[in-house]
């Protein structure tokens, strides 16, 4: 029986198929897989303590200012693993390993930013935003996307989380998703004449910020609805995990995922940081390692790089833990990477070499890590991304 | 004939093209009807309106309603609201009181507060302790002999070396006794200090009930305890213990979380103030004020600070003089603390700077650049970096005493740099002390770009994003002819044309704060516990106090418009109409049963026409009330004030 109510929907479909269909929907599927490039930011919110991540344990300063948490030497009991000689991951990190010698992981160690802020909170905007010592309403990455078109996918722009954060704030579109499955309209009744409201309204902010969400929510649930399993023997940990395999998911759906986010917190260790850190490396390198694992292939398209606000003191404090403080070690990730070798400019752990006599410097700034992969990667100009900054060096961290 | 009504529809949808909202200026000379003013004044100098507000208002006259908003102190106060606020004890705190009520100073563990060994005077009589300091070997052994055995141990501990001599058995026995002696002290100081273990607190049947027993049972067993046992029992009990049992869940965060308990009761407050206030103007006030004025909750202990500073840096003066309320944020802790003046020291020019910091050590600008940036000038106000140093000199050696235990304002002369300072063409003579940042605070207050930038920020609030020039313009006027009179400033602009036109019609959209607020205010929904709700108010991305950055939460719409946001408010609405939201009830057997009466009841005036045809033409005739309701809400009208 033809009700009024389904005649209205399905002439709106009819509406919908004769006018007004999602052009990138029909311009995905004729791409398929299509070798769109896709950059994953990951931001280790804390102040990582980056020197017993990447240990340079070939100085013997190190071990005589960190007695009770140094990472010991390879070879050494819960020693660390050795990258060239100089350098070793800290020993949670088996799986990074395996990607530094299938030559995919490359580090960059003393990178970060100008600014001398120890301030979580400021220190992390300045880095979301890309302008350190400046805040803005919007973060370097909606920069790097290209200005929004008719055809851009709604999901072009994604933060794996419940918030956007700042670094995906602005004028081009992103969206956070939490769950994949709770991205719907939880009350299903009221769905279609919701999405018939905001379509029909005469108020134009509010009519296009409806189509984006009813269109990422009908994109999303083709996602959801088909059914999915990570790639053979890949197994995501912990929260960070599922963040990431949400982000695989998406990317593997081929729904026009360009840039993407996830952020892990609790790494502020300012005592007992031996057992936490830990911790925290089995659940990051892993799900790392999995995300990698689960893409497959597509690595060859996806750039994953890491960051952290500032890092830590190079003493020990008294509690067996570490400050805030200054450089840190970035990890790039990706079939295209120049991987297997540390990048930037060792400053070295002499009490004349550090930052205010107690961090260890800053020689790499961290705009010319992701500069060089917002350009290189994504095909965009460094100067809209970090306005006011002229990329200072050449690091080669992607492959020709 | 179905098909016809349907493309009419379609027609008619495409004809009232004239209402869009917010559009061109010249529509701030076309004033409102009268049915939609008022509305309109209910959406902008309150938190929307609840059911009967509109007739209220209506029946006392729009202009009279205003001029009642614009004298808080003569509104007589809706019971609801004393009834709310009368059990957050820490509202009525200073901020002193706040830290000895809810995180006294743990007690140190320290050899000199552990209780001393009781002196051997006192375990024996004058007699023995002289035999036992001045007698034989014989003598010594035979007054230890007569010792009882319950003062044994502790008289053995006691006795020294002398006393001792030739009696190596009973030496073994003293070297015994004082490590149980000691081992005993630790004891009763670590018992302090940690955790108490459930197992030490309960019996093994109470803690079946904690894990086992229904909400009564729990309750109950919970509320028998004495205070002091069940403050502990509540540290240690993990969270399922509790659940169903929200004024227990209370309980344990305030022996918990000090601080987030603290902060919780004030968010309490201004939820409740928000939704059942009377003084509404007064509260949208506040609210625009702590914005402005901006501190972050969760830097350090300022979850502590932030009760006073609302009740007396920022309440009472929102419809008085800038320049006071600008005075009281600048001497109040938390300000000092979140824009980090009370480290702030004059520069040392006994220290040469290094390679890797070039700035002078001691001087902290982060005040004094936000104070021009933010908080008077504006960013364009005509400020140089000199004019930065110079402001943040003035105001070194405003600090706070003693942070952590008492914080208040504290003027330290030894911070203070004496030296000569310009400001904005000012001169500030050398030899000044805390006059010097008073004398800032001033120049800022009278400065033509601050009547300009506040005026303009209040027009953003109340008119539209971008409000028209020659309002703005009247408005700084009278701020400039009154030396800064909030209350002339507010009226001068709610009482304008521009106000009242269809420019400023549904010109702005909800932030999440006032989306939220304005559903519950709608829906007439009584809230007894505000937990849920500030929690959804964080996730869509506004949670209270909870702004990091000094700027605040922006006043336009183009912060809030990400998408992320409308799934969001999409599934608030659901939820809080569906009696989903703990603590927040829903009268569902009270809501309207069609989509024309809930357009009319929760809309009124605002809403749209394809709205109502929507809602009018059984597309949603199959929907229950709270669905109904849930649609309204989260229609694009109701995203506009």
């Amino acid at each position: 029986m033809l009700t009024r109510r389904s005649f209205l929907r399905t002439s709106a479909i009819a509406l919908g198929a004769a006018g007004a269909a999602p052009t990138w929907l029909l311009r995905t599927a004729a791409q398929g897989k299509s070798g769109r490039k896709v950059l994953v930011a990951i931001f280790q919110r804390g102040a990582a303590d980056g020197l017993n991540v990447v240990v340079p344990f070939f100085e013997p300063r190190y071990y005589q200012v960190r007695p009770s948490i140094a990472i010991p030497q390879p070879g050494k009991p819960n020693g660390g693993l050795d990258l060239d000689g100089r350098f070793a991951l800290h020993p949670a990190l088996q799986p990074l390993k395996t990607l530094w010698d299938s030559r995919q992981l490359a580090i960059v160690h003393a990178a970060g930013s100008p600014d001398a802020s120890r301030s979580h909170f400021d220190a992390q905007d300045f880095m979301e935003c890309g302008t350190p010592g400046l805040k803005r309403e919007d973060g370097w990455l909606n920069r790097a996307l290209t200005p929004v078109a008719p055809d851009s996918s709604p999901v072009r722009a994604i933060a794996s989380g419940t918030q956007l954060p700042k670094t995906l704030q602005g004028s081009r579109g992103a969206i956070a998703v939490d769950s994949l499955p709770r991205f719907q309209v939880a009350d299903k009744s009221t769905a279609d004449v919701l999405e018939h409201l905001y379509s029909s309204s005469l108020d134009g902010q509010l009519k296009a910020q409806g189509k984006a969400t009813f269109d990422a929510i009908k994109l999303i649930e083709s996602v959801r609805t088909r059914p999915y399993t990570p790639a053979a023997g890949v197994q995501y940990a912990g929260e960070f995990g599922q963040r990431l395999q949400q982000i695989a998911r998406l990317i593997k759906a081929d729904v026009g995922v360009e840039v993407a986010f996830a952020d892990i917190g609790g790494w502020d260790h300012h005592s007992n940081e031996t057992g936490q850190l830990t911790n925290q490396l089995r659940q990051f390198g892993s799900s790392l390692a999995a995300f990698t694992q689960d893409l497959g292939d597509r690595m060859e398209d996806v750039v994953i790089v890491t960051m952290s606000e500032f890092g830590r003191t190079v003493n020990e404090n008294g509690n067996a833990g570490t400050d805030h403080g200054h450089g840190n070690v970035m990890m790039v990730v990706g079939g295209g990477v120049r991987g297997g070798r540390i990048y930037g400019e060792w400053p070295g752990l002499e009490p004349e070499q550090l930052f205010e006599r107690r961090d260890l410097a800053v020689t790499t700034d961290f705009r010319d890590v992701l500069g060089e992969l917002v350009s290189g990667h994504l095909g965009q100009t460094v100067t809209q991304v970090f306005p006011g900054y002229t990329p200072r060096m050449s690091l080669g961290l992607l492959n020709a | 004939m179905r098909r016809l009504g349907f493309v009419l529809g379609v027609a008619a949808l495409t004809v009232a093209a004239g209402s869009v909202p917010g559009a061109a200026t010249g529509r701030f000379d076309q004033k409102l009807s009268k049915d939609k003013q008022v509305l309109h004044v209910l959406n902008r100098l309150a938190f929307g309106p609840r059911p009967g507000d509109v007739d209220r208002v209506r029946r006392l006259g729009v202009e009279k309603w205003i001029r009642q908003q614009l004298q808080p102190q003569l509104i007589a106060e809706d019971p609801v609201v004393n009834a709310r606020l009368k059990p957050l004890a820490s509202l009525q705190l200073a901020t002193w009181q706040i830290y000895e009520t809810y995180q006294p100073p743990a007690p140190p563990v320290l050899a000199s507060v552990v209780p001393p060994a009781r002196p051997l005077e006192r375990l024996v009589s004058a007699e023995q302790f002289q035999k036992l300091s001045t007698g034989s070997a014989e003598e010594r052994l035979a007054v230890i002999g007569a010792i009882p055995s319950e003062n044994l141990g502790p008289v053995l501990a006691a006795l020294t070396p002398k006393m001792l001599e030739g009696l190596p058995e009973t030496q073994k026995l003293a070297d015994k006794a004082r490590q149980t002696e000691m081992a005993r002290q630790q004891l009763v100081v670590r018992s302090g200090v940690s955790v108490t273990s459930l197992n030490n607190l309960l019996t093994a049947e109470q803690r079946r009930v904690t894990q086992q027993g229904s909400v009564e049972e729990r309750r109950a067993l919970l509320m028998s305890l004495d205070a002091p046992t069940r403050k502990q029992v509540l540290r240690a009990l993990p969270p399922p213990a509790l659940s169903g049992i929200p004024e227990l869940q209370r309980e344990a965060l305030a022996a918990r979380q000090p601080q987030v308990f603290v902060n919780q009761e004030l968010i309490d407050s201004r939820v409740y103030r928000a939704l059942y206030s009377n003084r509404q103007l007064e509260e949208v006030l506040v609210d625009f004020w702590l914005n402005h004025f901006n501190v972050f909750n969760g830097k350090g202990p300022a979850r502590m600070l932030l009760t006073s500073y609302e009740r007396d840096a920022i309440r009472p003066f929102v419809l008085g003089r800038f320049r006071d309320l600008l005075l009281a944020t600048a001497r109040h802790p938390a300000m000092l603390f979140y824009l980090d003046n009370w480290q702030s020291q004059a520069p040392r020019d006994d220290i040469p700077p290094s390679p890797n910091n070039p700035r002078r050590p001691g001087l902290n600008e982060n005040y004094g650049r936000e104070l021009m940036e933010l908080h008077t000038l504006g960013v364009d106000g005509g400020y140089t970096q000199d004019d930065v140093i110079a402001v943040a000199r003035a105001f070194t050696g405003w600090t706070i005493y003693d942070p952590n235990r008492i914080a208040e304002f504290q003027f330290n002369p030894a911070f203070h740099d004496r030296k000569e300072k310009r400001v904005l063409g000012h001169t500030i003579p050398a030899g000044g002390g805390e006059q010097d940042g008073i004398q800032v605070i001033d120049i800022l207050a009278r400065h033509p770009s601050t009547a300009r930038f506040i005026s303009r920020k209040l027009a953003q609030r109340f008119v539209a994003d971008d409000p028209p020039p020659s309002l703005v313009d009247r408005m700084a006027k009278t701020f400039t002819a009154t030396g800064g009179d909030l209350r002339s400033v507010m009226e001068t602009m709610l009482t304008s044309r521009e106000f009242m036109s269809e420019g400023a019609w549904q010109a702005k959209l909800k932030s999440p704060l006032e989306m939220v607020l304005s559903s519950v205010r709608a829906l007439g929904a009584d809230v007894t516990d505000t937990t849920a709700l500030a929690q959804r108010i964080a996730e869509l991305g506004q949670p209270l106090y909870g702004k990091a950055e000094p700027t605040g939460y922006s006043t336009t719409a183009d912060a809030w418009e990400s998408s992320a946001g409308f799934l969001g408010r999409i599934n608030f609405a659901g939820a809080l109409a569906a009696g989903k939201i703990e603590g927040v009830k829903v009268d569902e057997a009270g809501l309207p049963n069609t989509g024309e009466a809930a357009a009319r009841r929760l809309l009124g005036a605002a809403v749209s026409p394809a709205t109502r045809s929507r809602l009018e033409n059984g597309a949603s005739q199959s929907l229950s009330p709270a669905s109904l309701a849930a649609v309204v809400i989260a229609s694009p009208d109701f995203q506009r004030r």
